[in-house]
């Protein structure tokens, strides 16, 4: 074991400051100690003391590093002479993180069935866990594995999927509680692993602890992660992304070593994994993206670095960052598609061919050739493409006639009738039935109201270039606009391409006769008026490859035909991959806020960063055990401030350096930026995207940001009480009062983590920090600031 | 070692007449500073300036020669077509409210649109025209509209020059400058839409007023301090507030000044350059004061006076707060008087403007889905004047005690319907149709008093005020004992509530569409209104109406989001993928169709992708060690070239963060930079060497060698090609940007040259 003479804290401020100087000393080191090759970051900022030490001792050569080795090392004490402490001496890198998740277990789990009701958003994933269960076809907005977690942990409770999780309503003997602690295990590992990851960072002990105590206490992680909801998933997974990020970094001085290569790859995994729970895991995607330019950028500056050693780390960083990850997530969608055999109620958002291949389908029964007279659903084919609907309300501006849309959910309102045209003499029923051909005129007659499909000169509502689709008339009236020409596109099956449409496997365009427009659905979302249904219009374009304006038969009825053969058709999985993205991505951009409605539960980022809003998980009644989704405000604050001390520290720095004064050591100040630019591009990263993006959003969405600066908020503090001319005892009180800050605010929000019994307004009321909080009730209605 | 240097040279040049200018010798030091650059054999005198008297004569004749060409181009059959064209509809119009002092409300900063009305005034014209439809005619309306388009099309003819000595002083040879200028004269979209009653041109050439200046005064930067420094920093702060005075726009034009000035400011810093600290924050005030407090002061001069000429009421008051509006002539705000307890009043609701009403008809027991109700009275929203629309206001005590004593805000009250003698009442039974929602009825006074808890209501002023005013105060109704605000939305009751709009308590108290306001107290007529309200024009502090204006002109820009027609997304703008339709006539088959001159700006974008792709190898080849380009010549592509190019990049690239309906014109600002940087870029690539130095010698400037630039035949050769290409694409495009001349179903379908270009009179 070292000792305390060869370790100096801090490098006294010399001339030799210039990197490039710094470098050539280095080389020259290196020239005499044999046995490293170029180093082209010179001395590694992020490497935790700990490591470097042992390194420090197996190469005793490399002594002459020691003057800026170890920057942020706090001073380390002798071993004490009494074996107890000397063996917590010994081992407190195992027994802090250890003491550090058994109290992260213990405040996740205890009392963890407290309110036995669907609480919040379990209604939503419970009921995906339960389809995993049953096996049933959904369709959600987000990647698949949190919920294939959340299934997995039902059937590990021996739950059979048969509840179904309406909001509030009471739970049978199901193993919630189970269910429940499977997901705080996600919550829980968060804890460890900011402690690991500030160690990888370079802060000193005592930050490591508070950062890991940031996170333990934390009301709001701590709520969130006591449900069956996917934010504890993929908080863990974000964590862990970072911290193997942080990892790896920490091997550059050894590229292509066992452990580089091992954790490269941990990386790529773990990116693929949070991926694969909630699309929010593109961001720290991201950021390890970020990191891999700048490392890239570093070696290609490395003059001495063979040609063939740069390519390899591209193609290593490819294939582990790229390659990797995307494996992954596809392996969660195969997974996805694997399990949800059954037909369920997501069917409507696949391409009707994937809807055929599902069990408890009848698709492929219905019969085969379309002819006049047919009543079917029309589906749209490009991705995330809905049925074309129709339903009695009508539209707002333009014609102000009955309203024709896309929509997703079968109902018998996407039910149409292919019609003769009026002036065509055969009649629909005479004989046996016409089997509709390449350049047939149609009218589309919709069932319920009776009203034929129409086009006219009128502006369409949003996409105001194209022509308004509307329902009009019935069968008196006789109007040119009402006219539909098939043009069959493709066959999608064994069958010849013989201009014949059957059902399911032709795509055709439906060509409006008198405008010669094609009846196109561009996935853009109608407003309120139009329920957020999809927008059709009548494209004058001609763009006929568009997948948005070519369509095909789902479901077909009609008596007199034969019915089908069956098990015809597959539809091939990398389709289904793409069209289940596109949905995704789709269904995500319609969540965007009504202007028309206040949502109480939704919030403004600008609100998240100050904590200004918290958020009832459940109903505020006497009789609940509420929940208030709120942080722990002094961590919040704390973890703001950071950001802002954090930026003017490095600006006087860098103002500084400018004018040549050095205010920390090369070494400090290499760690202080590479800390810094991964905790505030982490949380940049995390939280800008959410201003910009005009979807719905609330508190939760800031959880993932909140961890990068609760971790800088450590290391703020950590930085200026190691400086010279602070002395242990400031040191000690600070941290002391750091720690306890959090600690009693943590235990006086108690209650709001752990269910408020009885009346909010009578026991909350000294919680109730900031006024647009709404613990209580009677929060004065003009004050929502 | 060697791939890397052959791949940079040719990437960097694409030509190797020019390797000879650029030092062969990979260099281990990068290029020091100029300010401290000595060279051993250079003469020892300090040069004025490079260019002799005969080039600044020929420099001095072009210029004239293509401000003559531009103010042609500009000017070129103006009076054509005698209709409001496009915008002119708004812009147009806002200059007749100027002229008549009417108060109107514009997104936009008032600046150009008073120039425009300054311009009417100076022509004689009254403002008796509103502009209201494309295709209006002008003379059959007497309006001076040749006068008022030869401002914008002056001030777009003056932006030529602007944009040559811009190029001149940064130090391109005169082939450089020509060809820039060339290119922004011969621009269609920059001709159509200078030419016009718009506020582009003015926003465009206060915006090179802004670089010029600019760049004079960077190059006075060896003489800090000096009146000359002091007068070009200032010009420069004015041409930015002017700028941004126009359209918010400008602030990518105080973005693209800001960054350069903080990077100068950055290596003002720098230890090398020798400053004193003390030094270096005189630097710093100066910048601060020069380039942000007096373009502030500019700025707000001119909502002063956009204020102080706009006295009277208009169509704008609607956007502003009752405290706003209070201050305008005219304004109906003024003839609010104060409620008092036992007034009847009318309440009427703010957003669907109709009026709470109640009637001697109950609620249905039963609605269509079942649901019961309390079958009590109706209560409802009419939108017609009716005696059942009065209540009579009384305090929240049983006895009427407060009557004669004015209303105040969050005074808890109940109001009674005249007509039916009844309490207004909300309770805890669904509405008719939101189940989310408080049923409101009335509550008979004949019966006992035990539902008088139900029946008292706070009243919460948003506006107007502390005591409630008729027309004056939008306020909320907050039911005391639930907790939920009056509230009603455009849904029709069924028949058996006459189609009336439905009334209800809204649980979400905090929601906008909660106010109502009190417009008529009944019995008070207009002798009385007299003497209660002075009918005084109040006065609001100058800088509480600016903050409210500017407040409403971004929260409505932000809301221009109604898709249009012609909107176009930033992405296709610089390809020049969609145009704009301004103006069409049946008859003469005549048609303005705003495009660039399509072959210019592919070219433009062209030259924008080689900068990227130089210094992109640039900085690749200097992270290998190696310093391909010539030291002076890599400082002019930085920091000319690059300037203009950052330029480029802040007048176009924040177009993608905003929500708005965004049309091909916000391009033009960009569209001027990325010709200058063509320019440049055809500099770099034929020109050899650079002339310099160009900027002012300062007292401690070592004396430094004079260098030319060589600007051989291929370079002459080219530019003509480009300017010929130019100039056809822009007169085969001409009869659709000047509207003169109607080309036939054959020749439209020949400029056809994007499918998407959706002429008019195409088949």
């Amino acid at each position: 074991m070292y000792t305390s003479e060869n370790i100096k804290r801090r490098n006294p401020v010399g001339s030799s400051t210039n990197r490039d100087q710094v470098h050539q000393q280095q080389d020259d080191h290196h020239n005499s100690s044999q046995n490293r090759s170029s180093d082209p970051y010179g001395p590694n900022p992020l490497k935790p003391a700990f490591q470097q030490q042992q390194q420090h001792q197996q190469a005793s050569a490399y002594a002459h590093r020691d003057h800026y080795q170890f920057g942020y090392a706090p001073p380390r004490k002798e071993y004490s002479a009494n074996k107890y402490i000397r063996f917590y001496q010994q081992n407190d890198y195992i027994l802090i993180p250890t003491l550090l998740t058994l109290v992260s277990f213990w405040t996740r789990f205890r009392d963890i069935k407290s309110s036995d009701i669907v609480v919040w958003d379990e209604a939503h994933f419970g009921k995906f866990g339960s389809y995993y269960i049953k096996g049933d076809f959904y369709f959600d907005v987000h990647p698949p594995l949190g919920k294939m977690l959340v299934g997995l942990s039902g059937a590990l409770a021996g739950y059979d999927g048969s509840f179904g999780f309406d909001s509030g309503a009471k739970y049978p003997d199901i193993g919630y509680g189970f269910m429940r602690i499977f997901n705080a295990f996600f919550g829980a590992i968060m804890v460890p692993l900011a402690y690991w990851t500030s160690q990888e960072l370079g802060m000193s002990q005592t930050a490591c602890v508070f950062a890991a105590v940031l996170v333990l206490f934390d009301n709001a992680y701590l709520t969130i992660s006591r449900f069956i909801l996917l934010d504890s998933m993929l908080l863990a997974a974000t964590c862990f992304v970072f911290f193997c990020l942080t990892r790896f970094r920490n091997e550059r001085h050894d590229p292509f070593s066992l452990d580089w290569w091992l954790w490269l790859a941990m990386t790529g995994v773990a990116i693929g994994l949070v991926s694969s729970i909630k699309w929010v895991g593109l961001f720290v995607t991201a950021l390890v993206g970020l990191n891999t330019i700048e490392e890239l950028w570093d070696l290609f500056g490395d003059l001495s670095l063979p040609k063939t050693t740069y390519i390899k780390h591209w193609v290593a960083r490819a294939a582990c960052l790229i390659a990797l990850p995307f494996s992954v997530y596809v392996a969660s969608f195969a997974l996805h598609f694997a399990i949800l055999r059954n037909s369920g109620p997501g069917d409507a958002q696949m391409s009707s061919l994937f809807q055929a291949s599902l069990n408890g389908n009848d698709f492929r029964n219905n019969p085969l050739y379309v002819a006049y007279g047919s009543k079917v659903t029309i589906k749209n084919t490009g991705y995330g493409g809905g049925l074309l609907h129709s339903h009695v309300q009508t539209y707002p501006e333009g014609s102000g006639q009955q309203q024709v849309t896309c929509y997703h959910h079968k109902d018998n309102n996407n039910n149409w009738i292919l019609k003769n045209i009026k002036s065509e003499e055969v009649p629909e029923d005479a004989g046996s039935p016409r089997i509709l051909r390449d350049g047939n005129l149609i009218r589309l007659g919709h069932e319920q109201t009776n009203r034929s499909l129409h086009s006219h000169r009128i502006k369409a509502p949003i996409t105001s270039a194209q022509w308004e689709v509307s329902g009009y008339g019935d069968d008196s009236t006789n109007d040119a606009n009402d006219e539909w020409i098939i043009e069959i596109v493709d066959e999608n099956s064994h069958h010849p391409k013989d201009g014949q449409l059957r059902s399911l496997s032709t795509t055709f365009r439906l060509r409006h006769r008198v405008l010669g427009c094609l009846l196109t659905a561009e996935n853009v979302n109608l407003p309120q008026w139009g329920f957020r249904q999809i927008e059709v219009t009548c494209d004058t374009r001609n763009r006929t490859n568009s997948p948005h304006s070519i369509w095909n038969i789902e479901q077909h009825w009609n008596d007199k035909m034969p019915a089908g053969e069956g098990n015809l058709y597959k539809s091939k999985f990398w389709k289904d991959f793409w069209h289940l993205n596109v949905a995704m991505m789709t269904s995500n951009n319609a969540l965007i806020p009504d202007p028309d409605k206040e949502d109480v539960l939704a919030s403004n980022p600008s609100q998240w960063p100050l904590l200004a809003v918290g958020l009832r998980m459940c109903g505020w009644g006497d009789d609940t055990v509420k929940f208030y989704l709120l942080g722990n405000p002094i961590a919040w604050w704390g973890g703001t401030l950071s950001l802002g001390v954090f930026a003017l520290t490095a600006f006087y720095y860098i103002v500084r350096r400018q004018r040549k004064f050095q205010d920390v050591s090369p070494m400090e100040w290499e760690q202080f930026l590479a800390a810094g630019k991964l905790l505030v591009g982490g949380w940049f990263l995390h939280y800008i995207p959410f201003c910009i993006m005009g979807r719905v959003t609330y508190l939760h969405h800031y959880f993932p940001a909140l961890y990068f600066s609760l971790l800088l908020f450590s290391f703020v503090i950590d930085h200026f009480v190691n400086r010279p001319g602070v002395s242990s005892k400031v040191r000690n009180v600070v941290w002391a009062v750091a720690f306890a800050a959090v600690t009693f605010t943590f235990l006086f929000f108690w209650d709001v983590s752990y269910g408020i019994r009885g009346s909010a307004n009578e026991t909350m009321r000294s919680r109730q920090w900031r006024a647009a909080w709404n613990i209580i009730d009677d929060h004065k209605p003009n004050t929502f600031i | 070692m060697e791939v890397w240097h052959l791949l940079n040279e040719s990437l960097a040049t694409g030509s190797e007449s020019t390797l000879r200018q650029r030092s062969t010798v990979p260099k281990l030091t990068p290029p020091r500073d100029d300010s401290i650059n000595t060279t051993e054999d250079a003469p020892k005198k300090v040069i004025k300036s490079v260019f002799t008297s005969a080039e600044k004569t020929n420099s001095l004749i072009t210029l004239a020669g293509l401000t003559a060409v531009a103010i042609f181009a500009r000017f070129y059959k103006i009076y054509e077509p005698d209709e409001v064209v496009f915008d002119e509809v708004h812009f147009g119009k806002f200059a007749s409210y100027y002229l008549r002092g009417s108060y109107f409300f514009d997104v936009h900063p008032p600046l150009a649109k008073m120039m425009l009305a300054a311009m009417g005034y100076f022509l004689g014209y009254d403002g008796h025209f509103l502009f209201d439809n494309i295709g209006d005619k002008y003379n059959d309306n007497n309006v001076p509209y040749i006068g008022l388009r030869a401002l914008p099309a002056f001030l777009g003819a003056m932006t030529v020059p602007l944009v040559y000595m811009t190029m001149r002083e940064a130090g391109f040879p005169i082939l450089t400058c020509t060809l820039a200028a060339f290119f922004v004269i011969f621009d269609n979209m920059l001709v159509t839409q200078t030419r016009l009653i718009l506020l582009d041109s003015m926003l465009v050439f206060f915006m090179m007023c802004s670089i010029y200046s600019y760049v004079r005064f960077y190059k006075t930067r060896n003489n800090p301090f000096s009146l000359k420094w002091w007068s070009w920093m200032i010009a420069t702060g004015v041409s930015i507030a002017m700028t941004t005075s126009v359209k918010m726009v400008g602030l990518f034009t105080v973005a693209t000044i800001g960054v350069a000035v903080i990077w100068d400011l950055w290596e003002l810093l720098d230890i090398r350059r020798r400053l004193t600290m003390q030094q270096f924050m005189n630097h710093f005030y100066a910048r601060a004061i020069a380039l942000i407090l007096i373009p502030i002061v500019v700025y707000l001069f001119w909502f002063y006076v956009h204020f102080a000429i706009l006295t009277n009421s208009g169509p704008g008051d609607d956007f502003m707060s009752t405290e706003f509006q209070e201050t305008l002539k005219g304004n109906t705000m003024a003839d609010g008087i104060y409620v008092k307890y036992g007034d009847n009043i009318t309440i009427r609701h703010k957003d669907t403007s109709v009026y709470l009403h109640s009637h001697y008809h109950n609620y249905p027991l039963r609605y269509d889905d079942g649901r019961i109700s309390s079958a009590g009275q109706q209560v409802t929203g009419y939108s017609h004047e009716d005696p059942n629309n009065l209540w009579q206001v009384y305090s929240d005590s049983l006895e009427n005690t407060k009557v004669g004593k004015q209303v105040k805000d969050k005074d808890v009250i109940r109001l009674l319907h005249v007509a039916t003698s009844s309490w207004l009442l909300a309770h805890d039974v669904a509405s008719p149709t939101m189940t989310t929602n408080e049923e409101i009825t009335t509550y008979s006074t004949d019966e006992d008093g035990s539902r008088f808890n139900e029946t008292t209501f706070q009243i919460i002023l948003e506006s107007g005020g502390d005591k409630l005013r008729t027309m004056a105060s939008n306020f909320k109704l907050l039911h005391q004992s639930t907790k939920v605000a009056i509230w009603t939305h455009p849904q029709k009751l069924p028949d058996w509530g006459f189609d009336q709009q439905e009334v209800n308590g809204n649980k979400n108290i905090v929601q906008k569409s909660n106010l109502w306001l009190s417009d008529n107290i009944e019995g008070k007529n207009a002798s009385e209104i007299d003497q209660e309200s002075s009918k005084v024009v109040k006065k609001r502090s100058f800088i509480l109406k600016f903050l409210e204006l500017q407040g409403k002109m971004i929260s409505h820009n932000a809301g221009l989001t109604d898709s249009h027609p012609y909107q176009s997304s930033p992405i296709e703008w610089p390809f020049l993928a969609k145009g704009i339709s301004f103006w069409t006539e049946n008859d003469t088959r005549k048609q303005i169709y705003l495009l660039g001159n399509p072959l210019g700006m592919w070219i433009a974008i062209a030259s924008l992708a080689v900068i990227m792709g130089v210094s992109g190898a640039d900085l690749l080849s200097r992270r290998r060690g190696f310093y391909p380009l010539n030291q002076d010549v890599q400082k002019r592509f930085y920091y000319a070239t690059g300037f203009f190019f950052i330029g480029w990049v802040f007048h176009y690239i924040p177009f993608f963060l905003m929500g708005r309906a965004l049309f091909l014109h916000h391009y033009m600002p960009a569209l001027v930079f990325s010709y200058m940087v063509l320019a440049a870029v055809h500099g770099f690539i034929f020109i050899e060497g650079v002339d310099g130095p160009i900027s002012d010698p300062g007292p401690e400037t070592r004396p430094r060698q004079v260098q030319r630039a060589v600007v051989p035949v291929i370079a002459y050769a080219t530019g003509i090609i480009l300017m010929v290409i130019h100039l056809g694409s822009f007169l085969f495009f001409a009869p659709l940007s000047y509207g003169t001349s109607a080309p036939d179903v054959a020749g439209l379908a020949r400029r056809k040259f994007l499918p998407q270009w959706d002429f008019h009179f195409a088949k």
